[in-house]
């Protein structure tokens, strides 16, 4: 017999960063279906919410997870501050439900002391999901390296996990 | 709140295999990735020989990889089995057939 799933729980989770954002799309239990980096040039916020609006459109999830950049001792930029918000109106007006992570709370759920670097982070996401991301995985950065374009991935698939895990 | 399946599943497909739209055109026999973009963005469906070289690809049934347009070809399809089944002047045999398509019930 067929084990399609009539309907599926879907996640969309955002990872606004300096270049664009980060975005992951979780189905059921535990199938990761999309994840990638949005990069925007000129009008950053407003070239960002297109390109969410287009995600939330084609995905329609039940939920979009977000980092909360006015969480206590965030060190989000002023501009992704701003567009939080924006993205949060957006998912209201088409009726998606929101919820907010601050990175703290993304560690306590997913590292086991809630103790550890975005490396380690990146880390256990990868190994959630060794087949998608594991080839993704950068090796660990030094002090005078830019970090990597394809650590947004592992904020966002860490974000939609964090959610998963606390539903 | 849940959300209905997707017509297809073939970026995720794709990407679980690291491969790139160029190189998925190129297994199926095309020349640039667009018709790829196409299929993704479900602008447009693939034809039958496309979809079983997707499947030769991704070695996922074809049921798996368009879950969205599966589910609602079924929903279709037991929709007039179900008309079927009803017929007042029907051989058992047949009424069963019909009755275990709606029922989604091996035959």
């Amino acid at each position: 017999m067929n084990t399609i799933h009539p309907k599926q729980f879907r996640i969309l989770a955002i990872a606004p960063v300096t270049r664009g954002f980060g975005f992951a799309v979780l189905e059921g239990r535990d199938t990761l279906i999309n994840w990638g980096v949005k990069t925007v040039t000129g009008n950053k916020n407003a070239k960002s919410l297109e390109k969410v609006e287009e995600l939330i459109a084609h995905y329609q999830p039940g939920v979009l997870v977000l980092e909360d950049a006015s969480a206590k001792g965030s060190l989000r930029h002023p501009r992704i501050r701003r567009l939080v918000p924006q993205i949060i109106k957006l998912a209201k007006a088409g009726k998606v439900n929101v919820s907010l992570f601050s990175r703290e709370q993304v560690m306590k759920v997913l590292i086991p002391d809630g103790q550890g670097t975005k490396h380690d982070l990146a880390g256990i996401v990868a190994g959630q999901f060794p087949e998608q991301l594991g080839s993704k995985l950068p090796p660990k950065r030094k002090a005078w390296m830019r970090e990597r374009y394809q650590m947004n991935i592992f904020d966002a698939v860490g974000l939609a996990l964090a959610f998963r895990w606390t539903t | 709140m849940t959300s209905p399946q997707l017509s297809n599943y073939l970026v995720s497909n794709r990407k679980r295999l690291a491969l790139s739209q160029k190189e998925v055109a190129f297994l199926l026999g095309n020349k640039g990735g667009a018709k790829v973009s196409r299929y993704e963005r479900f602008d447009r469906e693939p034809s039958l020989e496309t979809t079983l070289a997707l499947e030769v690809i991704f070695q996922r049934s074809a049921s798996e990889l368009f879950g969205g347009l599966y589910q609602k070809i079924e929903q279709e399809v037991i929709e007039r089995a179900k008309v079927l089944a009803d017929q007042e002047k029907l051989n058992p045999r047949k009424r069963q057939i019909f009755t275990n398509i709606a029922n989604k019930s091996l035959n």
